[in-house]
């Protein structure tokens, strides 16, 4: 019992820092051309997904949760309506691709992975600006009448391009950077398997 | 710009504002977000901006560190005002401007929102300006406490906030001379097609990844060694507390609120 106690707080750890590893990647983020200067593109998904496929989806969407509290509490609540669209993307992006990885293991289902999880996060951030995120930014601004078309071609010149982008750019850089780290990953998820 | 990241955007000053328990202002500020939207008439957004600008005057932090925070919302709010100055159609035709009817109903509007947009804007950064991240996560931790009936693990949350933030500027160091070393070598991070610039970011990824995992084995080692083992029964290292000027804050607020819901028409 004691040694899976031991097991348990390091992986508690680890997810920690793979969060602080995320909040740095953030600030390497890049703004894409042809796209409003709001929607940034950054590496902060890369850590949570590496968590998830080496722990659990739920390792992931911890990961993911510590990110965006941290940086709630570094950059203050000036939006916190972003924060939380972030937060849902993230957990949408990285909870498909887990379970299928994890249900059919190798290098095959990681990229059938990375389609199915961008096309859903931008299905999901679709549907999420259209009923709540949009409306809630449209009351801060104060423009209460945003009608449905205005609505659609917001989502579908700005929202949906750049989550299929963001998706795509996860995942070129993510590929190879899963081929490199797999044998360390094997041997990492054996050793905390042996204590726990 | 380590540096900066440690602390976020706290500035230290002695002020009572950053005495003031971290509870009672993130309990404040989230309560100022809601009442800002039922102001709608002069009176009512004159008191909130009193109010406002009063507390950024108590927090004794120079406006020009106010000014800062506010920076990348500048574009925003001047750029929600103009916009209500050319769509809204309220009121008398004022003026013509650029060749577009000006009404004076847009003017208010434009005015008013941007007003609010303002002031939310600078009471929340208020919080991260006065009070420092690790002040932020002890009060999360006790905010969140109730949500322990449903078997949230509040406390490993809190904990892993801590070393999180702890491990920023280690992490932040560890990036810059990895890139570095990686640089040297010859790894181009800043030209060639998209797709190489992304895939240049794998050489710094994974000594990135490997040792945070060295690191995690070792401090979960050393919090083992000195006796760690869950929240239950842990004590502090600081502690907080509710006191008299906590209490006359709450009352203060109070007012305001009382007051916002009087004027309003």
């Amino acid at each position: 019992m004691k040694k899976g106690h031991t097991s348990q707080l390091t992986k508690l750890i680890i997810l920690s820092l793979f969060g602080t590893i995320s909040m740095v990647l953030l600030f390497l983020n890049f703004p894409l051309p042809f796209l409003p200067p709001y929607l940034k593109v950054d590496f902060g998904e890369v850590p949570t997904l590496l968590a998830a496929l080496i722990f659990s989806p739920m390792a992931g969407v911890i990961v993911q949760l510590i990110k965006n509290l941290l940086y709630l509490a570094l950059s203050g609540a000036a939006d916190p309506v972003g924060v939380l669209a972030n937060f849902i993307a993230g957990v949408t992006f990285v909870v498909p691709i887990a379970m299928i990885y994890h249900k059919y293991k190798g290098q095959k289902s990681l990229i059938s992975g990375l389609v199915v999880g961008t096309i859903v996060m931008t299905i999901a951030m679709g549907v999420l600006n259209y009923y709540v995120l949009l409306p809630i930014y449209s009351v801060f601004m104060g423009f209460e009448q945003l009608t449905p078309s205005v609505l659609l071609s917001t989502i579908f010149v700005g929202v949906v391009p750049f989550n299929l982008i963001k998706g795509a750019i996860v995942s070129v850089l993510f590929v190879p950077l899963f081929i490199k780290l797999k044998p360390w990953i094997q041997q990492k998820q054996a050793s905390i398997k042996l204590s726990a | 710009m380590a540096s900066s990241l440690i602390i976020g955007q706290y500035v230290p000053a002695d002020s009572v504002v950053h005495r003031l328990d971290p509870r009672t202002k993130i309990m404040m500020i989230f309560t100022f977000v809601i009442i800002v939207f039922f102001a709608n008439n002069a009176p009512s957004y004159l008191w909130l901006t009193v109010f406002s600008l009063g507390a950024a005057t108590l927090t004794k932090i120079k406006p020009r560190f106010l000014l800062k925070g506010l920076k990348p919302v500048w574009f925003l709010i001047v750029f929600t005002f103009l916009l209500h100055l050319f769509v809204t159609r309220e009121g008398d035709v004022l003026t013509t401007l650029l060749g577009f009817p000006v009404y004076t109903g847009a003017l208010i509007q434009g005015f008013q929102i941007s007003l609010r947009f303002f002031l939310l804007i600078l009471v929340t950064s208020l919080l991260t300006l006065t009070t420092t991240p690790i002040e932020i996560t002890d009060a999360i931790e006790t905010l969140l406490h109730p949500l322990k009936k449903i078997k949230f693990p509040v406390h490993e949350l809190a904990l892993m906030m801590s070393i999180s933030l702890r491990f920023i500027p280690t992490l932040m160091q560890e990036t810059e001379k990895i890139s570095k070393a990686q640089a040297s070598r010859g790894v181009d991070f800043k030209t060639g097609p998209l797709k190489e610039r992304i895939q240049a970011v794998v050489p710094l990824l994974v000594p990135l990844f490997v040792s945070a995992f060295k690191r995690a084995e070792e401090l979960a080692m050393a919090m083992e060694a000195r006796g760690y083992r869950g929240g239950e029964g842990r004590t502090r290292l600081r502690e907080l507390a509710i006191v008299s000027r906590d209490y006359i804050a709450f009352c203060l607020f109070f007012i305001v609120i009382a007051g916002l819901f009087v004027l309003r028409g």
